[in-house]
């Protein structure tokens, strides 16, 4: 026990001199530049699961290892804005996890307000990475104080534009999708504007309609005719005559009633108009979630072995969404446990599109 | 990344001589591991000077160039070794499948299944499974005679397990539109494992079609009074597809929005138990345990208001319906190791 705890000491040491140091870093900038060469998934979520197990294995406390797991993260968004990725999602805090130890809870409240007023002290150089923080999530159930930190930190790098960075804080998925048909729903009970005023008057049309046809009936009466109405060919002049007289003084009477009470008749609505609901579709709601606007989510990493969603992007993971369950721990993740992943994501993508070309190819044939 | 002396003084919030970081130091501290300001981002330009600190600016273009040529170097030599990497583990896969296939195989016995589940702490009491449905004969697809196959076989391992519910989750819906016949086969399949007077009953359903479940024979109603002092196991399978996924959400947002509208209810109305309530009458409702038998979670349009706790199983690289990957998916749920031997 004690031998591996002083071979694991000079093992650290070793890693941490300033040539190995170099070294690996050195190798890390290789590697993610040759991940640059392919194609590169747009949207990737993480779960960040294991920061307690941790701690507890490695008999420190449970804050501890959830600021491990913060560093973790900070590792991790660098690889990824810097091969690419567009948008990064991390799963921060669930609406369960406020029914863990108020200790655990108001320890992580704090690490997240600490660490939110830190990123807006630097604000010139979190622009380099030009990635805008969004909180996705149940704003009502933060404190005030966290609030306020949340809001500078989203205000200050709102004007970023390279990279998103997601963070579900008060998060479930269950809520999102209920809030975004909560909100489709009042989006469609709104009544639609009354329609704009045309510059067009009916009577005016009607008035011209007839004052054509009186020409037409003055002029050349037989080649205009023919030639301006061939489809009904039986109708015969006098009804069609008749039928404009008609129109023309139902509308004109209509029209004069129509000038005075105007006013006192268009507030009164008496039916008002709603957008039809069948046009509601999937895209409807994807528009309504807190991802709106976002490429859709191509992997999904969850680590600790734990192998369920968790109520986390449920919506937005269930098609073609890869979903990667790895065995580490939060804390221990790091470029070396996500190159495979993102590896085997471009192989298989390379797959699809070479089988793609070739299906493509026998079409043609 | 950032290094070690620096990570340390960031976690502490304390320079190495004791002094507390101040935000400029923290900006000392971390500019050397910062990228290029965004307006120098193409490699070939010289970067500004508030950069990255620059040892050989002079030969700096032709650098990029062959830095350039590196990544991609190093990029095809990954590919190659993950191709190479990647058939080695579908190999092993495949042989661990094939031990496992045959060292627990059912011979079409309830009672060897059941033997094999007995020591487990917990069964799931709702069963899912992701089927695929392959016409394609060149990729070694069963065509819809396989899909009915699979599902009976799957019914009748669970049958045998005491699973009462199974729902089988297949994209395209083939299988809805031949419920009588499916129903027919997976009787049939039943009936080969637990002979004709122990078969279970069996319900076959979809949602938004009425359940299908012709009344008892009477051999089989001869059968519960003589032989068994409890009713016979009773299973029901639940066919679902694409639509019972985002489309059943969608429709539930059409009803509520149409109820909205008519005043019949307001939108601050809707909350999660109403759609949970909702959804789960009309769908199903949360399974326990979900078994892919692909090769990668992939949830292919899913039902996603229902996976939310649900455990998910697949066996990397598998691919094919096979009673090994059925029992230790089981054995996963129950977080009891499965060894090899019985």
């Amino acid at each position: 026990m004690s031998s591996s705890l002083h071979l694991s000491q000079i093992r650290k040491w070793f890693s941490h001199s300033p040539p190995i140091e170099w070294a690996i870093q050195q190798l890390r900038e290789l590697l993610i530049g040759a991940l640059r060469q392919g194609p590169v998934p747009q949207h990737v979520a993480f779960v960040m699961d294991g920061n307690r197990r941790f701690a507890r294995n490695h008999h420190i406390e449970t804050v501890e290892g959830h600021n491990l797991g913060f560093e973790a993260l900070a590792r991790i968004l660098e690889v990824c804005y810097k091969s690419g990725v567009k948008v990064v999602t991390i799963y921060a805090f669930s609406i369960e996890n406020f029914k863990r130890s108020k200790y655990e809870v108001d320890a992580l409240m704090d690490m997240a307000k600490v660490k939110l007023s830190q990123l807006a002290q630097h604000g010139d150089l979190l622009e380099r990475y030009g990635a805008s923080i969004r909180i996705l999530g149940q704003r009502d159930l933060v404190k005030q104080d966290v609030l306020e930190a949340i809001d500078d930190a989203v205000a200050l790098t709102s004007k970023h534009k390279r990279a998103i960075l997601n963070v579900c804080f008060p998060y479930t998925s269950r809520d999102e999708i209920t809030t975004a048909i909560r909100d489709t729903v009042a989006d469609y009970s709104r009544p639609m504007k009354p329609p704009l005023k045309r510059p067009f008057s009916e009577s005016h049309i009607v008035r011209n309609i007839r004052a054509q046809s009186i020409s037409i009936a003055n002029g050349e009466p037989d080649s205009q005719k023919s030639s301006r109405e061939p489809s009904p060919g039986n109708a015969p002049d006098s009804t069609n005559a008749s039928d404009f007289g008609t129109g023309s003084t139902t509308l004109h009477t209509s029209s004069a009633f129509e000038h005075e009470p105007k006013i006192s008749d268009a507030p009164r609505d008496p039916s008002p108009t709603y957008p039809d609901p069948e046009t509601i579709t999937s895209a409807t709601l994807t528009d309504h979630m807190f991802t709106a606007g976002m490429p859709p989510l191509d992997l999904m990493i969850r680590t600790s072995g734990v192998e369920r969603l968790s109520d986390f992007m449920l919506w937005q993971s269930h098609q073609n969404t890869e979903i990667h369950f790895l065995d580490c721990l939060w804390p221990e993740f790091d470029l070396w446990q996500f190159l495979p992943v993102l590896v085997e994501w471009q192989w298989r993508r390379r797959k699809l599109a070479e089988s793609d070309r070739g299906r493509k190819r026998v079409k043609l044939l | 990344m950032v290094g070690f002396r620096e990570t340390e003084a960031l976690r502490r919030n304390v320079l190495p001589d004791g002094r507390p970081l101040s935000a400029h130091d923290r900006e000392r501290l971390l500019r050397p591991y910062l990228p290029p300001t965004p307006d120098s981002k193409s490699p070939s330009r010289a970067p500004s000077s508030s950069g990255k600190p620059q040892k050989s600016s002079r030969s700096k273009p032709s650098k990029g160039f062959l830095r350039q040529y590196l990544y991609v170097l190093i990029y095809t030599v990954i590919h190659a070794l993950f191709s190479a990497y990647i058939r080695v583990r579908r190999a092993y896969h495949a042989i661990v499948d094939h031990i496992f296939a045959v060292l627990y195989y059912h011979h079409r016995t309830p009672e060897l299944i059941r033997k094999d589940v007995s020591n487990l702490s917990r069964l799931p009491q709702h069963l899912s499974v992701i089927l695929d449905f392959n016409d394609d004969e060149q990729d070694g697809g069963g065509g819809l005679e396989g899909l009915v196959n699979d599902v009976g076989e799957i019914a009748a391992w669970c049958a045998s397990a005491g699973i009462p519910v199974v729902s089988i989750y297949e994209k395209t819906g083939v299988l809805k539109s031949y419920i009588p016949q499916t129903h027919r086969n997976i009787s049939r399949t039943l009936e080969s494992y637990f002979g004709t007077l122990k078969k279970p009953s069996l319900s076959l359903r979809a949602p938004h079609l009425p359940t299908f479940s012709p009344p008892a024979t009477p051999p089989s109603a001869f059968a519960t009074a003589s032989d068994f002092s409890t009713s016979p196991f009773h299973i029901t399978v639940l066919l679902l597809s694409a639509e019972d996924g985002r489309s059943t959400l969608v429709d539930l947002t059409k009803t509520l929005a149409e109820m909205s509208q008519r005043g019949k209810l307001s939108p601050a109305d809707i909350s999660a138990e109403l759609i949970d309530a909702e959804i789960s009458e009309s769908v199903m409702g949360e399974p326990d345990l979900l078994v892919l038998f692909g090769p990668r979670v992939e949830l292919k349009g899913y039902p996603p208001w229902q996976v939310r706790l649900t455990e998910i199983y697949h066996a990397p690289d598998n691919a094919g319906v096979g009673y090994q990957t059925f029992l230790r998916a089981l054995h996963r749920f129950a977080k009891a190791k499965m060894r090899f031997g019985r």
